[in-house]
């Protein structure tokens, strides 16, 4: 296709656009056009230093969601999520070892054709996506919202069904991609007939959150409310139009599905990451975060600019170079809304670095929010074609992946689980060291999963762009950083099989009587 | 852990809620934000421009083509003179000289004069291949042919060059013409000698009766075999290299290699001295007598140039490389080792004319990588580090352009094996 002047022009305005209305908002605020929230009951805290006392329950900023009875109605299905979720993590988990094993142990499971690493390495992304990480966000959502919105969880009922059928979905999807049965692109090779059940799962989520926010009992809607009522619209929208059949051909469908599968990281993944850190880094820390203004630029920079940040998978490919340039720009204009998050979330913790070491959830969680800024920093200047030149097609790119999708969204959820499910359950994690090893295990593990891909990665790309070396020395080259990713890959597994053993053992822990006591998970 | 007394004071009750502070947003935020906008809208202008300026250099690309496959008249001598300084005068000579023994003069030739521009053409068209006599002299002539080489235009201009300049001859050889003896040339094989073309033109001096070709060199069952099916877990030579030898990308052309240069390959390949995973699986099931017989095979095959440039190299920088060498960077020229026109020296130098330029590319690189390191007294290693990626494939490109060597004629192959060994020796002992 070749691209004309008009269409161009057009695809540059949807840039000037989003930029425009990113300069009026930044405007409004400036001139203090959007009303900020709450500014007197801001001063009255601020006013005697360190806030307030503990049981002091008539004063701005404290509402105890178990006395108005809302934890009760979303334990459940929060903690339905959070089973089926560390299930999968661990299922996924063990595919994704078993498939890094395979790049150098070539012949370890040649048996059978389940067991290559092409369904292996498949597996573990659709199970970890779809099963792990949303479900585990899900949870988070389902926690967060009725909180923050002060009224209970409408059709609890619906969103059982919901899980149910997720479930059925992922199981099936991935049932399906084992045995070869595929739609044939990354990130959408669940076949769309099984794709339907996800998506009814996914409109008994959707349904009971609107419900609930309509019923909402607060006139402002806390930062993290935006990050989830918009992701879990705007990922459905994703999720269908990229998967109906037939309807995206040849170049159209390698674009559709870029536009998909890096929207699902950031249009339904990243909301749900930053949504649960900006809930939780506050609660447990005691402090707000650091601005409202910062808060409304940084989501309303990742509305604008992310849904056209995909197509830079395709640098060098046969798509038109507006469309690429574009997607380019995008991606490096993300550094806005990741500056502004990074400010909100980093600057409260470095003001309380006490909580660091007194929580381990915040941990977890604020390592992942700081792995965020990282990942997406490195997102955008991968983008770039100097850089995409080398690391395309590399294991370069399989680092990032994991620096956002593990170290940023999945911490910051093992963090939110280490934290809800006490309080959902009324019990204590039985072995709190345990979730120091697991802290530690993902830690050391996946420092050294990424820093092996990243060098291995970037020789690779090197390599590959010497014509005087045969392509066969990119390949050995890799051997001992392929190793160290295994290496890495099985320390984080480790840790994930600790979080199961906690989770199993409290489940079949009897309830303390001091249940609603301040209680943090670990220490 | 349930006891309060071991917690940090510092930590807040449970009925805290998170709410945002009222601050600012930093001043180093609107610098940021406004810088990457600005630096966004330059990219996005710069493609756009970039792209109209790549849109105008393909439409103008597009009009010279057209303008190139429009039928002419008459050619002017300028360009005549180009294409036959370019493609004849590095055997013929730039004055039509010939050389003495080897190649027949054109100036002042008398089959020139009898057969004017029209005969050059059908010539040029189709080669030579046989005994023929020029002023008296018989030489032995291989001549390529430039049909895959040479468009319709090229070999009028050149043709009508050739008579007008070097006999004087009034009337040249349309574009038209060209092209009717393009059509009668089709799938034809070389002339045979001098003998066939006084048959077919009237009025050219005696010539030398043709050799019979046929009956020198028993077709080797065995080696057909090989060729077109392969023999056993080893699969035929003609899957990948084609089954006229011209190969393809990175599989190169076979076709008149010498036989002594692709007998030594397929050693190298046995011995691991050359590197290729493929080869290396082949050439270890072949026996030392199949290998002769398979490099006599494709050292006499004749096959059109399947090679065209395709790497997007600088034509003229690989003319130069090719014909002069670049001494600033210590590279002689290829045909000074690899014969005039890139036709190969036999036995050590391959032919490189019309050979596949990604082959002659990755070769190079290999050379320089020195993944490829066969060549006698590391010739070839020093060449390839000197040239850079787009010398690689500017040379490849040019030699791709070339048309292809004349192959050794059976009948010099078989004197020669008859010389070094026993005839016998050829014929399968598997």
């Amino acid at each position: 296709m070749q691209i004309t002047p008009t269409l161009g022009l057009l695809l540059a305005l949807s840039f000037v656009i989003s930029l425009i209305a990113l300069s009026i908002l930044i405007w409004a605020i400036a001139n203090r056009q959007v009303r900020t929230p709450d500014q007197d009951d801001a001063r009255t805290i601020f006013a005697p230093g360190e806030g307030a006392e503990i049981d002091e329950h008539d004063k701005p900023h404290h509402f105890d969601p178990v006395r108005a009875g809302i934890d009760a109605s979303s334990a459940r299905p929060v903690l339905w999520l959070v089973g089926a979720a560390v299930f999968w993590l661990i299922y996924g988990s063990l595919h994704g070892l078993a498939a890094s094993l395979e790049l150098h142990l070539p012949d370890m499971m040649t048996g059978a054709a389940q067991m290559t690493f092409g369904r292996m390495r498949t597996v573990h992304l659709n199970s970890v996506a779809y099963g792990w990480a949303s479900q585990a966000g899900l949870a988070s959502v389902f926690w967060i919202i009725p909180r923050i919105f002060h009224t209970r969880l409408r059709h609890a009922g619906m969103v059982k069904t919901g899980i149910v059928l997720w479930n059925i979905g992922v199981a099936a999807g991935v049932a399906a991609i084992a045995s070869g049965w595929t739609d044939g692109l990354e990130w959408l090779e669940i076949p769309w007939q099984i794709d339907i059940i996800l998506a009814a799962g996914a409109a008994c989520f959707v349904l009971p959150l609107i419900q609930t926010a309509r019923a909402r009992k607060v006139h402002h809607i806390y930062v993290s409310g935006w990050y989830f009522l918009a992701g879990i619209l705007w990922f459905p929208v994703l999720f269908v139009i990229a998967n109906i059949p037939g309807l995206h051909w040849g170049i159209e469908q390698a674009t559709v599905n870029w536009w998909f599968a890096h929207n699902v990281l950031g249009l339904w993944l990243t909301p749900l990451g930053v949504g649960t850190a900006y809930y939780m880094i506050p609660k447990i820390i005691g402090k707000p975060v650091y601005s409202y203004a910062v808060s409304l630029v940084g989501f309303w920079a990742l509305a604008l600019f992310y849904s056209q940040v995909g197509i830079h998978h395709l640098i060098g490919g046969p798509v038109p170079t507006w469309l690429v340039t574009l997607s380019i720009v995008h991606s490096v204009m993300m550094f806005v809304p990741v500056i502004a998050v990074a400010i909100n979330q980093h600057v409260t913790v470095a003001r309380n670095l006490w909580a660091f070491k007194e929580s381990v959830p915040l941990r977890f969680i604020s390592l992942g929010a700081l792995c965020y800024t990282l990942a997406s920093f490195q997102g955008s200047i991968e983008a770039l074609r100097s850089v995409n030149s080398i690391t395309h097609f590399t294991h370069y790119t399989v680092g990032h992946a994991h620096l956002g999708a593990y170290a940023f969204v999945s911490l910051v959820m093992m963090g939110a689980i280490y934290q809800i499910v006490p309080r959902a359950t009324g019990k204590q994690f039985p072995f709190p060291r345990m979730i120091m090893w697991h802290f530690w295990l993902n830690v050391i593990g996946f420092a050294v999963y990424f820093l092996s891909l990243t060098i291995g990665g970037v020789l690779q790309g090197l390599a590959m762009l010497d014509a005087t070396k045969p392509f066969a020395d990119s390949v050995t080259l890799l051997k001992p950083y392929l190793e160290g990713r295994s290496l890495g890959g099985g320390l984080m597994t480790l840790g994930h099989v600790l979080l199961a053993i906690n989770l199993i053992a409290l489940a079949f822990a009897k309830r303390e009587t001091t249940e609603t006591d301040n209680m943090v998970a670990a220490e | 852990m349930t006891d309060k007394n071991k917690q940090d004071p510092r930590l807040p009750d449970e009925t805290f809620e998170p709410y945002e502070a009222n601050r600012r947003i930093p001043l180093p935020v609107y610098w940021i934000a406004i810088a990457l906008a600005i630096w966004g809208v330059v990219m996005l202008v710069q493609t756009s421009h970039s792209t109209l300026l790549a849109d105008k250099e393909r439409a103008a690309l597009d009009k010279q083509d057209v303008a190139a496959n429009a039928p002419v008249g008459a050619e002017p001598a300028a360009s005549g003179k180009t294409v036959f300084n370019a493609n004849c005068a590095t055997c013929h000579g730039e004055f039509g000289t010939g050389s003495v023994g080897a190649v027949p003069p054109l100036a002042n030739s008398d089959i020139v004069k009898a057969g004017g521009a029209k005969l050059i053409a059908q010539i040029a068209m189709r080669g030579i291949d046989g005994p023929i006599t020029v002023n008296g002299t018989t030489y032995d002539g291989h001549m390529p042919n430039f049909a895959s080489a040479l468009d319709d235009k090229e070999i009028a201009a050149a043709a009508s060059y050739v008579a007008r300049t070097f006999t004087g001859a009034k009337d040249g050889v349309s574009a038209e013409a060209v092209a009717e003896i393009r059509k009668a040339s089709a799938g034809q094989d070389p002339w045979a000698g001098g003998a066939e073309l006084a048959a077919a033109t009237p009025g050219l001096p005696a010539q030398p009766s043709a050799p019979q070709a046929a009956a020198d060199m028993v077709q080797n069952a065995d080696v057909a075999t090989l060729v077109s099916q392969g023999a056993g877990s080893v699969w035929s030579c003609a899957s990948c290299h084609g089954d006229q030898g011209e190969g393809t990308q990175t599989v190169p052309r076979l076709a008149g290699l010498p036989a002594a240069y692709i007998a030594k390959q397929l050693h190298d390949f046995q011995q691991g001295t050359r590197e290729n995973d493929s080869m290396a699986y082949v050439a270890k099931a072949l026996t030392d007598a199949q290998i002769t017989a398979l490099a006599d095979h494709y050292a006499v095959m004749r096959a059109p140039s399947g090679a065209r440039p395709s790497l997007d190299g600088d034509l003229a920088r690989g003319e130069q490389i090719a014909r002069e060498g670049d001494w600033s960077i210590g590279v002689p020229a290829c045909f000074t080792c690899h014969g005039p026109s890139g036709f190969g020296v036999a036995p050590d130098f391959p032919a490189l004319a019309a050979q596949q330029p990604a082959y002659v590319a990755h070769q190079l690189a290999m050379w320089a990588g020195g993944s490829r390191h066969n060549s006698p007294l590391g010739l070839m290693a020093g060449i390839g580090k000197a040239l850079n990626d787009a010398d690689r494939r500017a040379v490849a490109d040019y030699l791709a352009s070339l048309p292809p060597v004349p192959a050794t004629p059976k009948v010099e192959l078989t004197a020669m094996r008859s010389d070094a060994q026993p005839a016998k020796e050829t014929t399968n002992d598997q």
